[in-house]
């Protein structure tokens, strides 16, 4: 019971009440028949409704799924038919032998001891250059393999990130205000009272000040042509 | 006394930036933050709390989390690199892609042979430290949600992780998560959010104390896994966590600003049950407090509104005394303003530009340099001829004429100027000074359109530390150096040479001066005291000994910031001028020095007096507190002071969003 997802346990819990309910008040009026047939068909037909959701609901998360799982495949088919094509199988069997990230990073440092002789800076220059080529490793001369994943991706990850903290800072239901708002709160409740921090508004209407200013040159240019 | 023209400067838009972690380190008694935009600033707490080093920032290098192992100092952020940093030629030594996503948070484990790092993909990686790097080990389970925090048991077999929703516990040496702790959501409009574990502090005794963003601070047993208490701190997110060393007092930073004390007392006197109960209350930020340290008798907190706060507890302190004051650190402890005096012009040093202005004009010039890189140090020559300035990695030297209207870059510099921690021209603009690696300073001769290398200068003490002050005197014939290792060398201009090395006090230089006409060297450090030696004799002069054997004033000695810098009067040789950031100060050495029992802080009073009694009653140090917050103080060619200021207001108007309280009748 415990384990639910808990965004649907509310209203599992609401269903189960009420398919409760209406047991019983089935049950009750097969007894008697004055009571009021609108109660049960409203309580049945609310629980018809609500499984019917719940239904498509989870049919609609099943078929979500399902296309998830698909891509998921599709992509890696293609993935690996990409690599195929690109590299002989040797290298391949090079790459598939080394998989996890120990071996990426034990490659990262090995390639850091090998440049141990270049100075401090150069160093991290190149280890930062080769962030690109850090992921490719020459093989037989020939061949470089590089993987999938680039720079730029590990820059969005970055973006999300923040994404993600500052919508938890600052997002909705964060409730926040602003400093001219706290400063003037400051101000009102202290004991020397002063102007404002931020006495004119300088962004109120900015969208209608433009327009305003867009206007007034198209009128002033109107007005010239006659003339000219 | 004497009057001045003041120019008063007020258009420095400087920015602090808000604290974004911090890491205390017990044995050196040093604390380490990190700020937004990826700097990193080293504060001795055993020396007045002055900001020992700076090390700049860098695009892209958005810091999340510190860690001290043993001496060394580790950052890990969101561009998913761990980075430890060379604190001695103050730049990162190396950095380390975890290839796990970007990273959340770092933590060592106590004896110093493991970091763990939490990764946006669900992973805890595991690094072995070892001497010059670290190594990937491996990674523990991979979870299915973020890793926000972690937190060692202090033996080390085990590791708590906060995450969405929920709290693991890992095995340290299988890897495999042993339980799982559910946190509850906020209520109401929370409900649907999930509820992040911001920070999470393992104890000893097996106790997990985690902080999350329906502002909760929940205790639980680490053994079965079960919720022992839950104390409801804020409406907002409870984002730090810190427990001191005896795991006596834990503190929680929330997003009102506010710092909650707990302590594992027992609820009646004597008794042996004890329990975490809150205490205190700490209402010193106006933004969200997200970093937190516990030291053995303070809190230390920063946050939002970019100021560091230590509030020593006042159970481990004596009340009433200069150690139990609140100390609020707001603007850095070194100078970001250079003044050339004999041309009028102001060069202000922000971290990724620089911005030229002329004194008497409203407009000036700024430059954007558009680097990765923030900027290290700047200076300009004194006749204004001469611009330079230095990134952790490279270094630029740039020609000004036509009354600075074209600036051209000295394409060819001498290959070992290559960065510098600080920068100095000489007073006839002929000669820059570069203090480099390991407190050796690299001289250079300006020729126009060139510059040539001249000479190395370096100490006989062999000290490793970077050297943070630089002065030349007037005369061109001395240069003074000193270091954060508390050193200050005197070098021969004439010989390219060492002259002498000043006595070492046990505190830190914080602004050095060598008067142009006596060539006595002024030094005052960071716990405020002032010492002058004469350069001729080599050896602490008259004044200096008859102020050391008085005592400076206990007013002078309780100001809670360094002063940045030292200037002198051509027009009076006994004046020395001083400012901090709430006073500047002009001492007449002519003049007797305060007693202990008289007002400090005189002038006011002394104005009123006639003038036989005000020549009895005026004292050497003469105050003035009109300007705040005082960036920079400097006497120009003409004798008018040059008053540069950032009112505090300013900045605070400019930071992000605080929380909407609703209060009272508002």
């Amino acid at each position: 019971m415990a384990k639910k997802q808990r965004g649907k346990s509310a209203s599992s819990s609401k269903t189960a009440d009420i398919k409760q309910q209406t047991d019983h008040f089935s049950l009750m009026l097969e007894s008697s028949d004055d009571e009021a047939p609108e109660e049960v068909t409203f309580e049945d037909s609310k629980a018809e409704a609500l499984r019917s959701m719940k239904q498509a609901l989870d049919t609609a998360r099943r078929e979500k799924e399902q296309l998830k799982e698909k891509r998921r495949k599709r992509q890696e088919l293609f993935q690996e038919q990409k690599k195929r094509k690109l590299l002989p199988a040797d290298v391949l069997e090079e790459i598939d032998s080394a998989p996890s990230q120990t071996q990426k990073q034990c490659q990262e440092d090995a390639e850091e001891e090998e440049q141990e002789a270049e100075e401090d800076e150069q160093r991290k220059k190149k280890r930062k250059r080769s962030g690109k080529l850090a992921h490719a490793r020459n093989l037989k001369g020939n061949y470089t393999v590089q993987t999938a994943k680039e720079r730029e991706s590990a820059s969005f990850q970055q973006q999300a990130a923040e994404d993600f903290l500052q919508s938890r800072m600052y997002g909705p239901g964060s409730c926040r205000t602003t400093s001219n708002e706290l400063l003037s709160l400051q101000n009102k409740t202290g004991r020397n009272k002063s102007a404002a921090v931020q006495f004119v508004k300088k962004d109120w209407a900015c969208n209608e000040k433009a327009k305003a200013e867009k206007l007034k040159k198209r009128w002033v240019h109107k007005q010239q042509i006659p003339s000219c | 006394m004497g009057e001045f023209k003041v120019h008063r400067v007020r258009f420095f838009d400087y920015m602090p930036t808000a604290i974004r972690a911090m890491a205390f380190n017990s044995r050196t008694e040093r604390l380490a933050l990190a700020r937004a935009d990826g700097a990193l600033e080293i504060f001795n707490f055993a020396d007045n709390y002055f900001q020992e080093k700076v090390i700049p920032g860098q695009d892209g290098r958005a810091v999340e989390a510190l860690c001290w192992v043993g001496q060394r100092l580790f950052s890990a952020g969101l561009n998913g690199e761990i980075t430890e940093y060379d604190l001695e030629n103050l730049r990162p030594r190396y950095t380390v892609e975890a290839y796990g996503g970007p990273i959340w948070t770092i933590s060592s484990n106590s004896q110093g042979t493991l970091l763990a790092v939490g990764c946006e993909d669900g992973t805890v990686k595991m690094f072995e430290i070892l001497e010059e790097r670290i190594q990937f080990q491996r990674n523990l389970d991979r979870q299915k949600g973020r890793i926000i925090s972690l937190s060692w048991h202090p033996s080390g077999t085990l590791i708590a992780a906060g995450m969405m929703d929920m709290i693991r516990i890992f095995d340290a040496e299988t890897g495999r998560a042993t339980h799982r702790l559910l946190v509850e959501r906020g209520v109401g409009a929370s409900k649907s959010k999930e509820v992040v574990v911001w920070s999470i502090v393992f104890l000893s005794d097996h106790t997990i104390v985690s902080g999350d963003s329906a502002g909760k601070v929940q205790i639980w047993d680490g053994v079965t896994g079960t919720l022992v208490r839950t104390q409801l701190v804020t409406k907002w997110d409870v984002l730090a966590l810190s427990v001191s060393n005896d795991e006596s007092s834990l503190v929680a930073g929330t997003s009102e600003g506010t710092v909650v004390q707990f302590q594992f007392i027992s609820s009646t006197v004597g008794q042996q049950d004890k329990e975490w109960v809150r205490t205190r209350t700490f209402k010193n930020h106006s933004h969200d407090v997200r970093a937190l340290a516990h030291t053995e008798t303070a809190v230390v907190s920063g946050g939002m509104d970019t100021q560091l706060v230590v509030r020593p507890l006042l159970d481990k302190v004596e009340k009433n005394t200069q150690e139990s004051a609140l100390r609020k650190m707001t603007l850095p402890h070194r100078s970001l303003v250079c003044c050339a005096k004999k041309a009028g012009l102001l060069l202000f040093q922000f971290p990724d530009h620089l911005e030229l202005w002329r004194l008497g004009e409203s407009d000036g010039h700024g430059e954007v340099l558009k680097q990765k890189d923030h900027i290290c140090c700047s200076a300009l020559s004194p006749c204004g001829g001469w611009l330079a300035y230095s990134t952790v990695t490279s270094f630029r030297l740039y020609r000004l004429q036509n009354n600075n209207i074209s600036i051209t870059k000295v394409s060819k510099l001498p290959k070992d100027l290559r960065s510098a921690h600080q920068l100095c021209f000489s007073p006839d603009s002929s000669k820059l000074f570069a203090s480099s690696s390991h407190s050796s300073v690299i001289v250079v001769a300006l020729n126009q359109p060139e510059c040539k290398y001249l000479h190395t200068l370096k100490p006989k003490s062999g000290s490793r530390q970077p050297v943070h002050l630089l002065f030349a005197s007037e005369d061109g014939k001395w240069l003074a150096t000193a270091n954060t290792d508390c050193e200050i060398h005197v070098y021969n201009l004439d010989k390219l040479k060492l002259h002498c090395t000043v006595p070492v006090y046990s505190s830190c230089p914080t602004a050095i001066a060598i008067h142009p006409t006596t060539s006595n060297l002024v030094a005052v450090h960071a716990d405020q005291q002032i010492f002058e030696f004469s350069l001729v004799q080599k050896e602490y002069t008259e004044w200096s000994r008859k102020l050391q054997k008085q005592g400076l004033h206990s007013l002078w000695l309780e100001r809670d910031t360094p002063i940045t810098h030292v200037a002198f009067n051509p027009q009076n040789p006994a004046h020395i001028i001083l400012h901090d950031t709430f006073m500047f100060c002009i001492i007449d050495q002519s003049l007797p020095l305060p007693e202990a029992k008289t007002p400090f802080y005189n002038q006011m009073t002394l104005r009123s007096l006639p003038e036989p009694q005000r020549i009895i009653h005026s004292h050497a140090f003469k105050i003035c507190k009109n300007f705040q917050h005082l960036m920079c103080v400097s006497l120009l060619e003409d004798h008018s002071l040059v008053v540069v200021e950032r009112p505090l207001l300013n900045i605070m108007s400019q930071l992000p969003a605080p929380v909407r309280q609703k209060k009272f009748a508002t």
